[in-house]
């Protein structure tokens, strides 16, 4: 693969993380945030398909696979089925209207090129130039989480951090090792479960997923 | 391998076959069993701990999973002393617990915690680096607060107070974990030794040597029960089981005495003069302070406990005194005042762990701990009351117990010290001197009271009436302690060589009839001969007036009318509160007691009264004064801190991403 293709076809795929990541910030349909995610799962898979067929390691494709396998078809899967009970569920009063939480995502964009400055300063690699996507991936994840009501919101900004942690790793360290990468991936699978369980029954409960409603659990 | 090296493998492997015994043996068991092994395993360390004094050598290296160097377990004559006295007192009171623990205190826990007391207690003065002493020091506050907890289901008091000693030694932990970080930067290694050879370099560099100096003092001051470090005391105290007070006001106390002359003599010898001037200062204050909360105490262990604080006062005056004096130039009255200071340590762990097991006996036989609802044990309990008057004996420091020949000692020191050309000893000498003198005559009328209202005269509530004599091992115990404070009391100069020989500290001689000779300011204590005489004049008076009464014919008066004088019940003897009550009046300011009088009349005339109600309560003024404050404003702090906390899952996770950001912005500058 010439060198030029390699980079576009990396900054392509980085591309489409981070406007997946803006995207799901914007719309309040829960729906397209899901599919959104699985969206974000396939730029994932590529950006690991093209880097294993720069450097030609196989390992590194079986990753691949297995990220678009787990990214883009089971977790988004989860969620979805997690959220059949109430088809068109919309998020309808975030903290954060979604024009400030677009600027937010640029202020925290920008924080992430600010910060990963050095980590781009490693090499020439043009997989590293993209490495502030992933930092911004982390920080607009924790910020769906931050500024969601529903239970699913929080989930979809959950995996979103963990698909910009990946992105991170995969970038700066050629990927984390396969073992470390499938418990990792396990573990966010166990949580999305649990945090589908734990909605359905919020649900059962107040009849409602707003997380406001677990304030009562505090201790007086 | 010496003896120092098997004793403490075999006290190590003694306890911990004890407290496996403890959680395992069936519970009509588990006293005789968890008991006999703590009693071994605190015999074990004694004779270590003599071992150590006399000078043998020997350690015990622990190597650890963590990345710290060896705990080493190595104590040095000094060290052997106050391991010594707390497997002394450990023997005594697991001989005590045998027969004593009941009830909660006979728990599972409670055993196990106590058989883990003891060595934690013994093994602090055997450490020899930094990291084990402040492990032991943990492991000692922890079991305490455990054993401390054991009746909590019955007495809600119970939990106050262990809320207030657990935060109390917490804090002096910190303060010790503070001042060793700082001495540690400052040398690079963790053994004692290591230390103090930093000290010698650094000492000229000032600030951080006099701050980590603060710091261990604090700790060791709290953990001493020095005013104003001493709330925990009175509290703690009365609420612990008889037999775990015993060692924690005998031997736990004492640890904090060891911390500050380890200071004095091994970390940081030639202390700064500002040191040794706060400790003579803290010393006066907690031994006045100490003696008289405990005079005007009413409940016996509270008197005990701050009785405690008392001799911790008199003992911080003399190591104050010894280092002033040394810088000085007076090595001889500077010896002398050292020593003082270790035979308070050892005649206080004799004398108050007798004490305690004798109020713990009192309190097992009648449930009481009021003096004011006791009396008339005497007939009763005639071994305890024994026990108890000779432990009174020498905690008023009267002949011919350990306590008269200690503070003999200590005055000494300051008489002949007060004779040195210094401007600053000059001063403090006759205070200190004024300090010591009121205090012990205060500490007589204070054990007169508890022995007098305990022990003579009538019976004042229905529990001393079924009042029955300790079973034998706690019986035994009481005596032991006894014994070997009149035993030491009597050995005067032999035990004063073996102590100043701890220390290094010259001339301090024992005649040919174990009398002592101080011969730096050339003076002479023959105990005795002493006894001897006393013995002999009191024969002489009594005898020809025993004889003389038996000659007699009996006689028998009866009053015509006695003033109502003849119909005497026991509302009319004294009471603890009104022997006290002279001391209230006098020293009225420092006490501040709350008097309620409530005075019913009949309704035919305002003049004819027919009952008189009085309640006095006495609190801890400085406690009042000190903590008070502090508590309410911690509160509110805490108030405030709630508001950071609503409860909202948003409000926390945005924390979460504030923090993130504030990181990266941070980390990326």
């Amino acid at each position: 693969m010439p060198a030029t293709t390699y980079a576009q076809l990396v900054g392509t795929a980085a591309g489409v993380l981070l406007l997946s990541a803006v995207l799901v910030v914007w719309r309040r349909s829960l729906i397209a945030a899901v599919r959104l995610l699985a969206l974000q799962g396939v730029a994932l898979a590529v950006l690991v398909a093209v880097m294993a067929l720069h450097a030609g390691e196989g390992a590194l494709l079986l990753v691949a696979v297995l990220v678009l396998v787990l990214k883009a078809v089971v977790l988004p899967g989860a969620v979805r089925r997690a959220m059949q009970l109430a088809a068109g569920e919309r998020e309808e009063a975030p903290l954060l209207n979604p024009t400030a939480a677009l600027l937010a995502c640029v202020a925290l964009a920008g924080l992430a090129y600010v910060v990963s400055a050095p980590l781009v300063e490693i090499g020439d690699d043009p997989a590293l130039r993209v490495v502030p996507v992933g930092v911004s991936l982390v920080l607009i994840g924790l910020l769906t989480i931050a500024s969601r009501r529903r239970a699913m919101s929080q989930l979809i900004g959950f995996v979103m951090m963990d698909n910009g942690i990946a992105t991170v790793a995969l970038l700066t360290a050629g990927g984390v090792p396969l073992v470390v990468e499938l418990g990792v991936s396990l573990d966010v699978l166990l949580v999305v479960l649990i945090l589908a369980v734990l909605t359905t029954r919020m649900r059962s409960v107040f009849g409602d997923t707003d997380l406001d409603e677990l304030r009562e659990l505090r201790e007086e | 391998m010496t003896a120092v090296d098997l004793g403490l493998r075999l006290h190590l492997a003694l306890a911990a076959a004890g407290v496996l015994v403890a959680l395992a043996a069936a519970p009509e068991r588990r006293a005789r069993w968890a008991g006999s092994l703590a009693a071994t395993a605190a015999a074990a360390g004694l004779v270590t701990g003599l071992a150590a004094m006399a000078g043998t050598e020997g350690r015990l290296t622990l190597s650890t999973a963590l990345p710290l160097a060896p705990l080493t377990l190595a104590p040095d004559r000094l060290g052997g002393l106050f391991m010594a006295i707390a497997g002394g007192v450990g023997l005594l009171a697991a001989l005590f617990g045998i027969g004593y623990a009941h009830g909660p205190s006979s728990s599972a826990t409670s055993w196990a915690a106590f058989v883990a007391f003891l060595p934690s207690v013994q093994l602090v003065p055997a450490a020899a680096d930094v990291v084990s002493f402040l492990l032991v020091w943990e492991a000692m506050a922890i079991t305490s607060t455990v054993l401390l907890l054991a009746d909590h289901e019955h007495r809600p008091q119970v939990l106050s107070a262990t809320r207030w000693y657990a935060v109390m030694t917490h804090l002096g932990f910190l303060a010790l974990l503070a001042g060793f970080a700082v001495l540690v930067a400052e040398s690079g290694g963790t053994t004692l030794d290591e230390l103090a050879r930093a000290v010698e370099s650094h000492r000229q560099q000032g600030g951080r040597y006099h701050g980590a100096l603060a710091l261990l003092t604090i700790g060791f001051a709290a953990k001493a029960g020095l005013v104003p470090l001493h709330v925990w005391l009175p509290r703690a105290h009365p609420e612990a089981p008889s037999h775990v007070s015993a060692v924690m006001s005998g031997a736990m106390a004492g640890t904090g005495i060891y911390g500050l002359v380890l200071i004095a003599v091994r970390l940081m010898p030639e202390p700064p003069q500002w040191w040794a001037l706060a400790l003579v200062a803290l010393g006066i204050a907690s031994a006045l302070y100490g003696i008289l909360q405990a005079s005007v105490a009413t409940d016996v262990k509270r008197l005990l406990g701050y009785s405690t604080t008392e001799n911790s006062g008199l003992m911080a005056i003399a190591l104050g005194l010894a280092v002033l004096l040394r810088a000085d130039g007076e090595t001889g009255p500077a010896d002398v005042a050292l020593v003082a200071c270790l035979m308070l340590a050892v005649s206080h762990a004799a004398f108050k762990t007798t004490l305690f097991l004798g109020a713990g006996s009192v309190v097992h036989a009648t449930g009481e701990r009021d003096l004011d609802r006791l009396g008339g044990l005497l007939p009763r309990m005639p071994w305890t009351a024994t026990a108890f008057a000779l432990g009174g004996l020498g905690a008023a420091a009267l002949p011919v117990t350990a306590g008269f020949v200690s503070e003999w000692v200590l005055l000494q020191a300051i008489i002949h010290g007060a004779r040195g050309e210094g401007r600053v000893v000059a001063v403090v000498m006759p205070l200190a001197l004024a300090a010591v003198a009121l205090t012990a005559g205060l500490a007589l009328l204070t054990m007169v009271k508890a022995v007098g209202v305990a022990f003579l005269a009538r019976g004042r509530s229905e529990a001393v009436a079924t009042a029955r004599e300790a079973p034998a091992p706690m019986v035994t115990a009481m005596l032991a302690g006894a014994g070997v404070l009149v035993l030491l009391g009597v050995a005067a100069g032999p035990l004063a060589v073996a102590v100043a020989g701890t220390v290094d500290a010259r001339g301090i001689l024992a005649t040919s009839t174990a009398g002592l000779h101080l011969a730096a300011v050339d003076a002479g204590l023959e105990p005795v001969r002493l006894t001897g005489g006393v013995l002999v004049l009191t024969a002489l008076v009594a005898g020809p007036a025993i004889l003389l009464e038996r000659r007699r014919p009996r006689r028998r008066t009866t009053l015509p009318w006695g003033c109502g004088g003849v119909r005497t019940s026991p509302r009319m003897e004294y009471t603890a509160t009104s022997y006290a009550e002279p001391l209230v009046r006098v020293f009225g300011d420092a006490l501040r007691p709350t008097r309620d009088v409530a005075v019913t009349r009949t309704d035919r005339a305002w003049f004819v009264v027919r009952e008189v109600r009085f309640h006095q309560q006495l609190e801890d003024v400085v406690e009042q004064a000190l903590y008070r404050p502090l508590q309410a404003v911690l509160n509110r702090t805490a108030e405030l801190a709630r508001g950071v906390q609503n409860g909202s899952i948003h409000r926390y996770l945005t924390y979460s991403l504030a923090a993130l950001i504030a990181v990266l912005a941070a980390v990326s500058r």
